[in-house]
């Protein structure tokens, strides 16, 4: 009697990494092309959200961003990481932004309080501690606001992005020697606008 | 009530100590300094508590119905891109015969004139903007984004 093997399992494919992805894309491979638009544009939108404080500002700064993206792919080098230059697109666009909107604007520039998601990625046990968290994340977001633009590109790059200094000095297009500076000033900046709020709401805090 | 290092330790370090980006030396200069220093070693806590906020904050993202498609691949665009020069062959040919027949027609001298004065305004309007155009995109401060 024939002994019935089960049929090997088919061998999951490996994702393709992230170069191979670009160079597929550059000739033209559609499903290549479609992954890249799915990772990049959250990115995307993400980091524009976090340098505008405004979702809707957000998705037109990111579908502007992915527009770019694809028309400047070919030039890419694939050899190079794709999310500082994608990042670097948006952070344009948003300065680009800023300068029109600066004499256009006329609402206030108070950031969304729906931009937030608290779920799961905060592992803490403690609903206390939970809580605690979510009300520092909430002022932090807010205190963001009140930072120059120089101070909070590059905090936005370390701290939410996380970001290695070099793809910081990369995307920004500064020394690292600078990153380490300006971003040690931002996060002292942030620190006194938090020190600030607390202060005029009469929070007490906890350290 | 100075908020600076008495010691007139470079704080910026802290931060290089609080990403892990210093070189060894550095970063030994750093942990013995912090062992003296209690008003470095508050502020090293509170970026700390800081930092480890912002790193598990987590943003809403737009569904996918929320995104415009996304731009087709090179031989879409290359066949959109004859299919506009043929359409505007095809649209100037017929502009240029329709003319050749009016001007050859029984229309008089005057009505000739207004209609041709007309077209040129257009003419010129429509030569204006696309200046305009390839003015502005030849300043894109985008045109040589980071590769």
């Amino acid at each position: 009697m024939t002994e019935h093997r089960p049929a090997p399992a088919p061998v999951a494919a490996l994702p393709p990494s992230e170069a191979q992805t670009v160079i597929l894309a550059q000739q033209g491979a559609e499903d290549a092309l479609d992954e890249l638009a799915r990772s990049c544009r959250q990115q995307a939108y993400v980091f524009a959200l976090q340098l505008t404080g405004h979702p809707d500002d957000a998705l037109d700064v990111a579908q502007d961003a992915m527009v770019r993206f694809f028309r400047s792919l070919s030039r890419f080098d694939p050899s190079r990481p794709v999310r500082p230059w994608l990042l670097r697109i948006v952070r344009n666009l948003v300065r680009d932004r800023a300068r029109r909107m600066r004499v256009r604007r006329t609402e206030s520039l108070e950031p969304a309080d729906d931009a937030l998601r608290f779920e799961p990625k905060d592992p803490t046990p403690d609903p206390e501690a939970q809580t605690a968290r979510r009300e520092l994340q909430t002022l932090l977001w807010s205190c963001l606001r009140e930072l120059p633009p120089r101070y909070r590109e590059v905090l936005v790059l370390r701290d939410y992005q996380d970001l290695a200094y070099a793809e910081i000095a990369s995307t920004l297009k500064i020394p690292r020697g600078t990153v380490m500076s300006r971003l040690h000033r931002a996060r002292r900046l942030l620190r006194d606008v938090v020190r600030r709020r607390q202060h005029n709401t009469g929070e007490v805090r906890d350290d | 009530m100075t908020d600076r290092c008495p010691n007139a330790f470079e704080e910026t370090q802290i931060s290089g100590h609080l990403d892990g980006e210093l070189t060894q030396a550095a970063e030994q200069k750093v942990r013995i300094h912090l062992e003296d220093c209690g008003h470095c070693r508050a502020l090293l806590d509170e970026l700390r508590t800081m930092r480890e906020a912002t790193m598990t904050t987590e943003f809403s993202k737009p569904d996918d119905s929320q995104w415009d498609e996304r731009p087709r691949g090179g031989a879409s665009l290359l066949a959109r891109g004859a299919g506009w020069i043929f359409a505007v062959v095809w649209a100037v040919a017929i502009a240029v015969y329709a003319l050749w027949q009016f001007w050859q027609g029984s229309a008089n001298l005057v009505e000739r004139l207004l209609v041709f004065g007309g077209l040129s305004a257009v003419a010129l309007l429509f030569v204006s903007v696309l200046l305009d155009r390839l003015s502005s995109a030849r300043t894109d401060p985008y045109r040589e984004v980071e590769k």
